[in-house]
């Protein structure tokens, strides 16, 4: 049985809560290596195609989603702060193949806390960007639409 | 000062009050007295809502009616619809990745 995620808005955030039955190094450990994101980040029609990870704090986490008709989403994780077992928080940037971050487009700064009780682990993930404008111009992008469209096709494909 | 949509809907009473105005266009005093809160408040509250562009005044007559703008909320509920999405979509998959880690 899967659980569902819980979605919460505050002021400027958006929080996204989903709870995991297993312990939560292994939870906190599936985001830590590019061995084992390659499982399961994005969605199932958008493979990570390319994977670069130097986990600590000062990091960065290169990567890429290849979509249908080969279309690239590269993106960049800065790693602002890490506790073991506990907390992963960073600044994730559209970024471009050489890894040089994309100055015109917004950050969102993330935060996963990761906490574990009889067994089953929280998972909390609080996203923000910087200013609402930064928020508006992601929303012009209509960057996340073909993702969406792949999104209902999978849901089709599942439902057969 | 500055106002987003964010701040707009941040507040549960001006939640409620939004959601009360995306059903029919409102005066103050209805507003007030459905929510046992003082016109003042209410009045606030509005105000907010307004500088947020989530809702717009209109007068008929002598009195004026308060009306929700849903354009401005749908723009947040398509970002949030799409993050939603992208993630729900990875723990889903992060689930059954978890049952075959060492």
């Amino acid at each position: 049985m899967k659980h569902t995620m819980q979605v919460e808005t505050n002021g400027a955030e958006l929080t996204l809560v989903r709870k995991f039955n297993a312990p939560r190094s292994k939870v906190f450990e599936a985001h830590t290596d590019c061995k084992h994101l390659k499982h399961w980040w994005g969605p199932r029609e958008w493979p990570v195609s390319y994977c670069n990870m130097d986990f600590r704090v000062g990091g960065r986490w290169h990567y890429c989603m290849t979509g249908p008709e080969g279309v690239e989403a590269w993106g960049l994780m800065l790693y602002k702060e890490i506790i073991d077992q506990e907390l992963i928080a960073g600044e994730d940037h559209f970024a471009d193949k050489e890894g040089n971050s994309n100055t015109e487009l917004p950050v969102t700064h993330t935060r996963n806390e990761f906490t574990e009780k009889d067994g089953v682990t929280t998972l909390r993930s609080v996203a923000r960007y910087s200013s609402p404008e930064d928020l508006k111009k992601v929303l012009d992008m209509g960057m996340v639409d073909g993702i969406r469209e792949t999104f209902d096709r999978l849901e089709e494909y599942l439902a057969r | 000062m500055r106002r987003d949509v964010f701040q707009g809907i941040a507040d549960p009473t001006r939640r409620a009050i939004l959601g009360r105005l995306v059903k029919e266009k409102l005066n103050l005093t209805t507003l007030a007295d459905d929510y046992a809160i003082s016109r003042q408040s209410v009045t606030k509250h509005i105000r907010i809502l307004e500088e947020c562009g989530l809702v717009v005044f209109e007068k008929v007559g002598r009195e004026t009616f308060v009306k929700a703008k849903p354009a401005k909320l749908n723009e947040v509920a398509k970002w949030i619809d799409q993050y939603r999405a992208f993630f729900e979509a990875s723990y889903d998959r992060l689930d059954d990745y978890l049952k075959t880690m060492e």
